[in-house]
Formats: structure tokens, C-alpha cells, sequence
């Protein structure tokens, strides 16, 4: 489906995580608004309530989402099932859902598809530095959680990837590596 | 359907200098966060004194800051000045009138067009 890069200029990324969620607000060039949620016990019915929150409060014009049932996935049934929530709330809404799968991601980000979730947080802190240069976490060693932050720029990664698809600049991608 | 642009962008700027609601409050003025937080969530628009202090602390202009609430005034501004302009004249026509007409088609160019008229 071709999409009208007019018609989409608030893009809300919806990043799922073992915590709760990520999410960014994409508005034209800029980020309105970024942040991350945790829940606890009943996680998925807590993530849809606050990601209809957002929805009623930015009023996106459409929503991104990780596919998370593609082929090759390796996200939890829990993530899963939640992804298929977050479709049903975007359609009860009225807004558009996008899906891109992690390979999708990794192949937009890097020339030979392959890198960390780490690499892609630090160009996206390159994309916007005032705003989330300094919450690029640091890089994770074995025995480390993952960064709570990651989700933030999980979800901002998303986001970016669609305006930069719809609005036709992923002809030529500021792409990482040779 | 979706305005063009958010009321304010006040969370997203407090967020950028890695302020608390609690901080920019003391900064405005207010005694607790909860105005901060209640203008962050479009429920309620800041006084002039505050929106002030806003730019102030975020050193952007309260039209940025602003920008829906902006917008919407403008055009709201812009289609009285387009009525204003249809009204006929009281006085002689001079220079004074012919710069006032002038200056009611600058501002009534300003904005959507689908406003008040």
C-alpha cells in the first residue's frame, strides 16, 4: 500500500517490552513526547489502558508497531499477544496500524541488516541529539539487564523508520556501516 | 480527525532539559506540579505570567511553546480581520484608511481560512 506522507505527520511508536512499553511521538521532523511505561501483574490489559491514554491525549495519526508474529520472531507469547491487542485498540480508533519486523528494522538501519539494538540506539541519538543524545545507555555487558531506555528508543526507531519510508527518503538512508 | 499541531509542547521541552514537573513548578512559581502537570495535559492553559516563565525556562518562544493554542488563535484572528474588512468604511478615504485596509488583508491572510467565516 502506498501511504500519503501528507496525511501521516504525527506518528506514534509503540515499543513492548518484558518491563511494559516504550513510546515516541514523532511530529514532522521533531519528538513530541518519549517516555516508557512499566506494569506489573496483569501487564497487557495495563499497557493497552495507558497506550489508549496516549492515543486520546497526542491523537496520532498513525501507530507503528514491531511485528512481532513474523517469521523468525522470538518474542514472547505474552509480547505477542499484546501486539494483537494494541492492532485491535489502533482499529477500534480509527488509526492506522503499521507493522515492521526486527529484520526490517535491522535491514533499514544497516547496510548488511545486521547490528544491536544498541548500535541503532546510538543513531538515533545522532538523529536527535537534543532530545535523547544524553539517554543512550551504556553498552550492556553479559551480565546486565537490559536499559529501560532501550524501549524509548525501540519505540523512536520505529517511528523513524515509517516517516522515513512513507516519506520516500529511504532511497538513500543514512545507513550504519560499509 | 487530528489537529495539525498539540496545544503545547511544554512536556516534551521540560523532558528535553531533564527537568521534574516539581522543578519547573518552583521555577514558575506555583506551589505544587499539579498546574505544571494539568498544562502539560492540554486540561488547562497557563496565565500570561506563566507562559512567560515558560519561555523563560525553556528558552523558546511562547508561539513554539504554544504552537496549537497559537494557531488557533490566529485563526481566529484572521477571520475577524476578513469580516473587518467587509465592513464599509466610516471615514473619507485617505492615507490612514488605505494603510488600515492593508493591514487587515496582511492579517487576514494569515492562517487556515476556514474560521468564523
Amino acid at each position: 500500500m502506498k501511504l500519503d506522507s501528507k496525511k501521516y505527520d504525527r506518528i506514534l511508536g509503540i515499543a513492548p517490552s518484558s518491563r511494559g512499553f516504550g513510546y515516541a511521538l514523532l511530529e514532522k521532523e521533531k519528538l513530541a513526547n518519549w517516555g516508557s511505561s512499566s506494569a506489573s501483574k496483569d501487564k497487557n490489559t495495563k499497557c493497552v489502558m495507558r497506550v489508549e491514554e496516549l492515543i486520546l491525549h497526542f491523537e496520532p495519526e498513525v501507530m507503528v508497531l514491531e511485528d512481532t508474529g513474523a517469521e523468525g520472531s522470538r518474542r514472547h507469547q505474552r509480547i505477542q499477544e499484546l501486539s494483537q491487542r494494541l492492532l485491535a485498540l489502533g482499529v477500534s480508533h480509527e488509526i492506522p496500524v503499521a507493522w515492521f519486523s526486527r529484520e526490517q528494522v535491522m535491514q533499514f538501519f544497516f547496510r548488511n541488516g545486521k547490528g544491536t539494538k544498541q548500535d541503532v540506539a546510538q543513531h538515533i541519538g545522532e538523529q536527535f541529539p537534543e532530545d535523547l543524545e544524553m539517554m543512550v545507555p551504556p553498552k550492556r555487558r553479559t551480565w546486565m539487564n537490559e536499559d529501560y531506555r532501550m524501549d524509548i528508543f525501540d519505540a523512536v526507531a520505529l517511528a523513524f523508520m515509517f516517516r522515513e519510508a512513507v516519506h520516500g527518503q529511504d532511497q538513500s538512508p543514512k545507513r550504519i556501516g560499509a | 480527525m487530528a489537529s495539525p499541531q498539540l496545544p503545547n509542547y511544554l512536556l516534551s521541552n521540560r523532558k528535553r532539559l531533564a527537568l521534574s514537573q516539581g522543578d519547573v513548578a518552583f521555577l514558575v512559581g506555583h506551589k505544587s506540579a499539579s498546574k505544571v502537570c494539568r498544562h502539560e495535559r492540554f486540561s488547562r492553559d497557563p496565565g500570561f505570567e506563566t507562559a512567560l516563565a515558560f519561555e523563560v525556562i525553556f528558552q523558546t518562544q511562547i508561539r513554539e511553546l504554544f504552537a496549537g493554542l497559537y494557531q488557533e488563535i490566529e485563526n481566529e484572528v484572521a477571520a475577524r480581520a476578513r469580516i473587518l474588512a467587509t465592513r464599509p468604511e466610516q471615514k473619507k478615504p485617505n492615507w490612514r484608511t488605505s494603510h488600515r485596509r492593508q493591514t487587515l488583508a496582511s492579517i487576514g491572510a494569515l492562517g487556515s481560512k476556514d474560521t468564523l467565516s
